[in-house]
């Protein structure tokens, strides 16, 4: 791309409203505004084979995302960040209780992408309280695989911001390295399943302390820039940032497994929350823009 | 560009007994709503009428006044809704020694 071109398309970008306040890469790969629909968010359903019994319990609870006002009790709609809707990921009212949202995508080139969004999390407001220790976690994760000519691993960085747990204030980002136990699922040999949300092996990102806006009531809202920034070649981490701060991640590893016989091309996004009391935690996502230097 | 509508599963291969529902759902920019009940598995004991329930909050409920009954294993029922404001769920109240294995699946349209 010669300057000139670079000067025409960042002035585009800075000049449109639905895109400015993203940095996207060359190539936009998808720009999801929750005010168009559910954009191709889906509930993360567990494997199964043959009963749905077979399911592991961390997927069996979860149900599926919506689209919300973010309408509250006290104040009526929030609503989003330039429309009236967000994604709501929602979780079951019992500490530990996790829901997860998921985009599945396939790969057609191997290079540097960027995750952008703008988050916001709560919990629900059945108590006149804050609640600031009451969502136990959210974060996001890919699950990446390369092509077939080429892939010997299943990559899955996981990043979360860990808020609070069993009441106790932490405020840190983590990240989840090393294997998960697979279950085979039914009898079949075709399907295994793992639930690589487990709250086991995370670490804390270093340097990875931070401090959000979470306002001073329940059903006041703040909305959250983050950027991840990951080469799909390198299957390695190049960037992370959350509103004006940008975090190391030169330590960051992923969760790496042997590559699976389906998921060649694998490019999937997914983010997540769970509760830390017996409460609903929400996650409200207003946009994402995922976009790849191709 | 089309009218928005979705498929929204609210509870798959949970066991309902005692005081039972499914988790609240935001439904409020879509017109209309057709609930489908599935039963996986044979209910045990009475069956209940299930209830549609309405919320202004997603957390103090109102039954809606539409029921629909727990079908037979393999069977579906359904009901159809509209003007429900912006919250959804399914309840129902399961006699001791009831209980059910349902699939609940919700559609909205724009």
């Amino acid at each position: 791309m010669t300057d000139q071109t670079e000067a025409i398309r960042q002035g585009m970008l800075l000049a449109d409203p639905q895109l400015s306040r993203f940095d996207p890469m060359r190539r936009i790969i998808c720009h999801d505004d929750f005010s168009r629909g559910h954009c191709g968010w889906s509930q993360l359903v567990g494997n199964y084979e043959g009963s749905l019994d077979t399911m592991l319990p961390g997927y069996a609870q979860h149900t599926s995302a919506m689209l919300s006002t973010l309408a509250h009790w006290d104040a009526g709609s929030h609503g989003g960040y330039d429309s009236s809707y967000a994604l709501k990921i929602a979780t079951r009212p019992r500490p530990g209780a996790q829901n997860v949202a998921i985009k599945r995508l396939t790969m057609r080139h191997r290079g540097p992408i960027r995750f952008e969004a703008y988050v916001t999390y709560k919990p629900e407001a059945t108590e006149l309280r804050l609640g600031d220790n009451d969502v136990r976690s959210w974060g996001f994760l890919f699950d990446l695989q390369g092509g077939d000519q080429v892939a010997k691993r299943r990559v899955m960085p996981h990043l979360r911001f860990l808020n609070a747990d069993q009441g106790e204030t932490l405020r840190k980002w983590q990240y989840k390295p090393g294997q998960t136990q697979f279950t085979d699922i039914g009898s079949e040999k075709k399907t295994a399943s793992h639930y690589h949300l487990s709250p086991d092996g995370w670490q804390d990102l270093p340097g990875g302390d931070q401090l959000m806006c979470f306002n001073e009531i329940a059903t006041k809202v703040n909305w959250h820039y983050m950027c991840f920034d990951f080469d799909l070649d390198a299957m390695r981490p190049l960037a992370f940032r959350v509103n004006d701060r940008e975090f190391d991640v030169s330590g960051f590893e992923s969760i790496e497994i042997p590559a699976m016989p389906n998921l060649w091309n694998m490019l999937n996004f997914a983010f997540f929350v769970e509760t830390d009391a017996a409460k609903r935690a929400f996650l409200y996502i207003d946009s994402v823009c995922i976009s790849g230097d191709f | 560009m089309l009218p928005e509508n979705i498929t929204a599963i609210l509870a798959r291969n949970e066991r309902w007994e005692g005081a039972a529902a499914t988790e609240p759902f935001e439904a409020g920019w879509a017109r209309e709503a057709v609930l489908f009940v599935r039963s996986l598995k044979a209910p045990e004991g009475t069956k209940p009428a299930l209830r549609v329930q309405i919320s202004p909050d997603g957390m103090h409920w109102l039954d809606e006044g539409a029921t629909v009954e727990v079908p037979a294993e393999g069977e579906v029922a359904a009901v159809r809704l509209t003007h429900f404001g912006n919250w959804l769920r399914l309840a129902g109240e399961f006699d001791a020694g009831s209980a059910a294995t349902l699939l609940v699946t919700l559609h909205l349209k724009a």
